[in-house]
C-alpha cells in the first residue's frame, strides 16, 4: 500500500515535528547564536563573527581545545587496551552463561548516577581519602591525586570502561570461533591469531567502542571538574562557565561548535576507516 | 458454470517495474476447488492476495459475486485466508483466534464464543480450545487457522500453501480433511500452491501461472494428459517430451519426426511445424506400443507401490516410465539394461511449439 | 594465563563497583569525613536528606519528569519502530537518523541549545522543558527496545487481522499492541531510569525545578557531604529496581513464549 492516509500519518508526524522542535531546531539554534552577539547583556540575533573572532584569538581556548582531544583520545586509548584482555577472556574462555552474567554486570553502572560515582572518587582519591588511608598502611603516601590530569582519566574511565567492555565483548563473541580455530590450526601462536585475526574480524566494533568512548569523554564535565579540578579547563567546562557566570551565551556557542565540527569529522573517519577495508574485500 | 463467483479481467500488478501479474483473465465459479500453482515467483500469491484485497490490482478488474472489488479495503471483505504461517496471534489462545473474525464484526461475547465452540468441535480440537496456540502441533494448529478463517461462514476460502509447513503424512490427512470440508460446505476454495500432487488430489481445476501470466487453466486430467506449452508439460512432470518436426497431416491424425524416430499422434497441423510429442510416463508401456524406441535404464525411484524409471535414449533424451513395483522384475527394468518403450497413438499428445 | 585474566577481570570489576561500593557504604558511615577505618553506623545522613524539604522537591520533580518522559518517549519510540517496520519510503534513514542521532551528542551541547532555545520562549526553568529534552535522548532506546520485539513477529500477522475484518487501527489494537506489550512495558521503564539520572541538560534548563540529581550536583559542589552517598543509594535503588522490572517483563515474557 503506497498511498500516504491519516493512519500511516500518525505514526510518522509526532516525532518529526517533536525532534523538529526539541533537536534539530535547538541544534541549527546554536549555530546560528554563535553569530549572535550581546549588547548590554542582551543577546542581539544578528550574523557577526565578534564571538568567532574573539574565542579563535584566545590560547586559552585552544589550549582548552589540545588538552580535551589529548585527554578523551587518551581515554579512549586506555578503556581500549584496559577492556581488551577482559574481554577477550569473557568472549573466548568463558561459558556463555558467565558472559551474559558479566555484560548484565557491566550494564548496572549506568543506572547508578555518575554524579555520585564521580563523588564516591573523589573521597576515595583525596589526599585524605580511602585510597592514600589505604597506602599509609603501608608507609606510602600521600599521593596527590585529587585535581590532576590522573583524577580526570579516572572519571572518564568510570563513565565509559564499562561501555567498551560490553561493546569489545559482543564485537569477538559474535566473531566465527571457526576462524579463530583455523587461525591455531595453521599454526598461529595465540598472540599472531588476536593480531591478524580478532582484530581485523572485529575492527568495526573496536573502532565504534573507541568512538563512543572518545564522544562520551570529549563531552563530559563531571570528570575534570570534580576530579581534575578544572585546571586546565576543558572545553566542556568553558561551555559552563561561560553560560553560567558570563552570560556570554554565543561565546559558548562557539565552542559548542567547534566541539561538535570535532566530534563530527572524528566519527566519520572512524567509521569511514571502519569500514574502508570490509567494502573493498 | 452459472454466474461465477470470482472473475478476473485482465488483471495486472506491477511493484515498481517488476510485473507480478499480467493479463490475468479468469472466472472461478461458486463452489469450486481452484487451485493455483506455478514456481516460486510466477504471482500465484499475489493472485491471491489481490483477492483478499492486501495488495491492490494496477489495472484490470477483480470481481466477487459481480461486486468490482478494486477498490474494496481487505477488511471490508468476507475473504478469509489460511496463512502459510497460519500466523496465529500468538497472544490469544486457540478459541480466542477463532473468535478474532466475529469480533471484528461485532458478534456478542456469548454467541462468538458459542460459534467458535461449534468449529473448534468441528475440526476435533475443542479440547485444546483454551490451550496458547504456541503449545499446539503443527497439525492442531493448521486445524485453528482453519476454523478462525471458516467460523464466519464465508462463501470463499483463500489458502497460501497451508500445508508446506507439514510433515509428509500429516498432509495426505489435511488434504483430505480440506476436501472433505470443501465438499461438506459447499463454498469455494482458491488454493494456492507449488506442490502439484496437492493441487491434483484436491482441486476442481487447476490454474497454471509461470512468469506472471496463465498459461493454463482446466481439470487436473485435462492439464496432465494434454498440456498446452512446453511449460505446463515440463512443469506438470511425468511426462516424456519428444520435440521434433510435423512431416504429415492427415485427417486429424500427424507424424511427427524426432531424432528418436518418426511417430503418430492424434491432431491438426501443417507439415514442417516444428512440434513435440508428449506421453505421460504411466502411458509408457515396456515392451509393447504402436510407437517404438529404446533406451537404457539410468536409475529408479519408488513412491508407494509405484515405481518411476528413468532411461536415456540413444541421443541422450531423458525418457520415464511409470509402473507397478511388483511388474518391475519382470519388465526387466534393471539399471543399465537396455530395453523397448512404446506408447500407443491414442495416448500421445501433440503440442505444437508457440511461435516466438 | 587463565587465572591471570582472571584475576584480572576482577581488577577491572573492582574498578567498575568500587565508587558504587564506597558510595553505599560510606552512606551509613558516622564520620563526616570519608576515612578508612570507617567509624561507625548511622542513618543520620538519610535522616538529614528525609527531613530537607528541597529533597521531596526535587524528588517530586524527578518524579514527574521521569514518568513523563517514560510515557512521551516510548510513545515517540513506538511510532518510529512501528514506522520502521511497516513502511518503506523515501527519506526514511534520514528519519531514522533524527530520532537516533541524539546519544552521540554530547549532553552539555545539548544542554546548550535547550537552554538557549527555550528562553525567548520562556519556558527556561519549567519542568516541561526538562521533560521535552528527556523524550529527545531517550525516544531511541525506546525505539531500540520496541523494534527489537517487531523483529520477531510473524509478518502476515497484522495482514490476517484485516483480513478477518480489522480495519488498519482496530488491527494496530488487536494485534500490534498486544504483541510489543511486553516491549512498551519494558520501554517505559528503561527510559523514566535514563531520565530519572540525568543531570546536565536537567542543570541547564531545570531553574528553580530542580531534580534530584541537580540537587546532588548543588550539594557536591559545595563540600564534602555524605547526604550525596544517600541519596545516590536510594537512587541507585530506585532505579535499578525500575530496570530489574523491566528486564523481567522481557523475561517471563520469553519463558511463556519458550513454554
Amino acid at each position: 500500500m503506497r498511498r500516504l492516509n491519516a493512519y500511516a500519518l500518525t505514526f510518522r508526524l509526532p516525532i518529526i515535528i517533536w525532534q523538529a522542535l526539541f533537536f534539530i531546531g535547538p541544534l541549527i539554534f546554536v549555530v546560528a547564536m554563535s553569530f549572535f552577539v550581546v549588547k548590554n547583556y542582551r543577546m542581539v540575533e544578528t550574523f557577526e563573527l565578534t564571538s568567532w573572532a574573539k574565542m579563535i584569538s584566545r590560547d586559552y581556548v585552544w589550549s582548552a581545545y589540545r588538552y580535551t582531544l589529548v585527554m578523551a583520545g587518551s581515554a579512549a586509548a586506555i578503556a581500549s587496551i584496559l577492556a581488551f584482555p577482559a574481554a577477550w577472556f569473557l568472549a573466548f574462555r568463558c561459558s556463555a552463561r558467565a558472559r551474559q552474567v558479566a555484560l548484565l554486570l557491566l550494564i548496572v553502572p549506568f543506572f547508578t548516577s555518575y554524579l555520585v560515582r564521580t563523588f564516591s572518587w573523589y573521597t576515595i582519591l583525596a589526599e585524605a581519602g580511602v585510597l592514600n588511608g589505604g597506602f599509609a598502611l603501608f608507609g606510602l603516601g600521600p599521593f596527590k591525586m585529587l585535581n590532576t590530569p590522573f583524577g580526570t582519566l579516572v572519571g572518564y574511565l568510570t563513565l565509559v570502561l564499562p561501555l567498551v567492555m560490553i561493546l569489545q565483548t559482543v564485537t569477538m563473541a559474535n566473531i566465527d570461533t571457526r576462524l579463530v580455530q583455523a587461525a591455531r590450526n595453521l599454526g598461529c601462536t595465540p598472540a599472531r591469531t588476536i593480531w591478524s585475526v580478532i582484530l581485523p574480524a572485529g575492527k568495526t566494533g573496536f573502532v565504534i567502542a573507541a568512538l563512543f568512548a572518545f564522544i562520551l569523554s570529549f563531552g563530559d564535565f563531571v570528570a575534570p571538574f570534580y576530579l581534575g579540578g578544572s585546571n586546565p579547563p576543558t572545553m566542556p567546562i568553558l561551555i559552563i562557565d561561560t553560560t553560567k557566570a558570563g552570560q556570554q551565551w554565543p561565546r559558548a556557542a562557539v565552542v559548542a561548535v567547534m566541539m561538535m565540527l570535532t566530534l563530527f569529522s572524528i566519527a566519520f573517519a572512524a567509521i569511514v576507516y571502519s569500514y574502508r577495508k570490509r567494502a573493498s574485500r | 458454470m452459472t454466474e461465477p463467483l470470482v472473475t478476473f479481467e485482465r488483471v495486472e500488478k506491477r511493484f515498481d517495474d517488476f510485473v507480478a501479474v499480467k493479463g490475468a483473465t479468469l472466472d472461478i465459479g461458486a463452489g469450486e476447488f481452484v487451485a493455483i500453482m506455478g514456481p516460486s515467483g510466477c504471482g500465484k500469491t499475489t493472485t491471491l492476495r489481490m483477492l483478499a484485497g492486501l495488495d491492490a490490482p494496477t489495472s484490470g478488474t477483480i470481481r466477487i459475486a459481480g461486486q468490482v472489488m478494486n477498490d474494496v479495503p481487505a477488511h471490508e471483505r468476507d475473504t478469509p485466508m489460511v496463512w502459510q504461517s497460519l500466523a496465529l496471534f500468538p497472544f490469544l489462545n486457540a478459541r480466542e483466534n477463532v473468535e478474532f473474525g466475529l469480533k471484528m464484526r461485532g458478534v456478542g461475547v456469548s454467541e462468538r464464543r458459542q460459534r467458535a465452540m461449534t468449529w473448534l468441535d468441528r475440526m476435533e480440537i475443542a479440547e485444546f480450545a483454551e490451550r496458547n496456540v504456541e503449545t499446539l502441533s503443527g497439525g492442531q494448529r493448521q486445524r485453528v487457522a482453519l476454523a478462525r478463517a471458516l467460523v464466519t461462514e464465508p462463501k470463499l476460502l483463500l489458502l497460501d500453501e497451508p500445508l508446506s509447513a507439514l510433515d509428509a503424512h500429516l498432509v495426505i490427512r489435511m488434504q483430505s480433511v480440506l476436501s472433505r470440508l470443501q465438499r461438506e460446505l459447499g463454498i469455494t476454495f482458491v488454493y494456492v500452491t507449488h506442490s502439484q500432487s496437492e493441487a491434483f488430489a484436491m482441486a476442481d481445476r487447476v490454474v497454471i501461472m509461470s512468469q506472471g501470466e496463465i498459461a493454463q487453466v482446466g481439470t487436473p486430467r485435462e492439464v496432465y494428459r494434454a498440456p498446452r506449452s512446453r511449460f505446463v508439460a515440463e512443469f506438470v512432470g511425468r511426462n516424456n517430451i519428444l520435440p521434433g518436426e510435423v512431416v504429415a497431416s492427415h485427417q486429424g491424425m500427424v507424424s511427427v519426426q524426432t531424432p528418436l524416430g518418426t511417430f503418430n499422434v492424434q491432431g491438426d497441423a501443417a507439415p514442417g511445424t516444428s512440434a513435440s510429442i508428449v506421453v505421460a510416463a504411466d502411458m509408457m508401456q515396456v515392451g509393447g506400443g504402436e510407437n517404438r524406441l529404446t533406451a537404457t535404464v539410468i536409475s529408479e525411484e519408488f513412491v508407494g507401490s509405484m515405481v518411476t524409471a528413468f532411461l536415456e535414449a540413444s541421443d541422450g533424451t531423458e525418457l520415464k516410465v511409470q509402473v507397478q513395483e511388483r511388474a518391475l522384475a519382470d519388465l526387466g527394468l534393471e539399471t543399465g539394461r537396455e530395453v523397448s518403450l512404446g506408447w500407443n497413438t491414442a495416448d500421445g499428445h501433440l503440442l505444437v511449439d508457440e511461435t516466438p | 594465563m587463565t587465572t591471570f585474566l582472571r584475576i584480572y577481570l576482577l581488577a577491572l570489576f573492582g574498578f567498575v563497583f568500587l565508587p558504587i561500593v564506597v558510595s553505599l557504604l560510606f552512606s551509613f558511615n558516622s564520620d563526616r569525613f570519608p576515612t578508612l577505618p570507617m567509624s561507625g553506623f548511622t542513618t543520620i545522613w538519610y535522616e538529614t536528606i528525609f527531613a530537607d524539604p528541597d529533597f521531596w522537591r526535587a524528588a517530586r520533580n524527578s518524579l514527574i519528569v521521569s514518568s513523563c518522559t517514560a510515557v512521551i518517549a516510548t510513545f515517540l519510540g513506538f511510532c518510529t519502530a512501528y514506522t520502521d517496520y511497516r513502511y518503506t519510503f523515501r527519506g526514511k534513514s534520514l528519519f531514522l537518523a533524527i530520532i537516533l542521532l541524539p546519544p552521540t551528542i554530547p549532553l552539555i551541547i545539548i544542554a546548550l541549545a535547550m537552554l538557549a532555545w527555550f528562553a525567548p520562549v520562556g519556558m527556561s526553568g519549567q519542568v516541561w522543558s526538562i521533560i521535552a529534552a528527556h523524550t529527545v535522548l531517550t525516544a531511541p532506546f525506546a525505539m531500540a527496545i520496541i523494534r527489537l520485539r517487531l523483529n520477531q513477529i510473524d509478518e502476515s500477522l497484522e495482514a490476517a487481522a484485516w483480513n478477518l475484518g480489522a480495519s488498519e487501527w482496530r488491527a494496530m489494537r488487536e494485534v500490534i499492541l498486544p504483541f510489543t506489550r511486553p516491549a512498551i512495558l519494558s520501554s517505559l521503564f528503561l527510559t523514566a531510569a535514563v531520565s530519572f539520572d540525568e543531570f546536565t541538560v536537567a542543570w541547564f534548563v531545570s531553574g528553580l525545578n530542580k531534580t534530584l540529581p541537580v540537587h546532588v550536583l548543588e550539594i557536591v559542589q559545595g563540600t564534602i557531604d555524605p547526604q550525596v552517598n544517600a541519596i545516590g543509594t536510594l537512587v541507585f535503588g530506585i532505579s535499578i529496581t525500575l530496570v530489574v522490572i523491566s528486564q523481567l517483563l522481557i523475561f517471563f515474557r520469553l519463558q511463556r513464549e519458550a513454554a
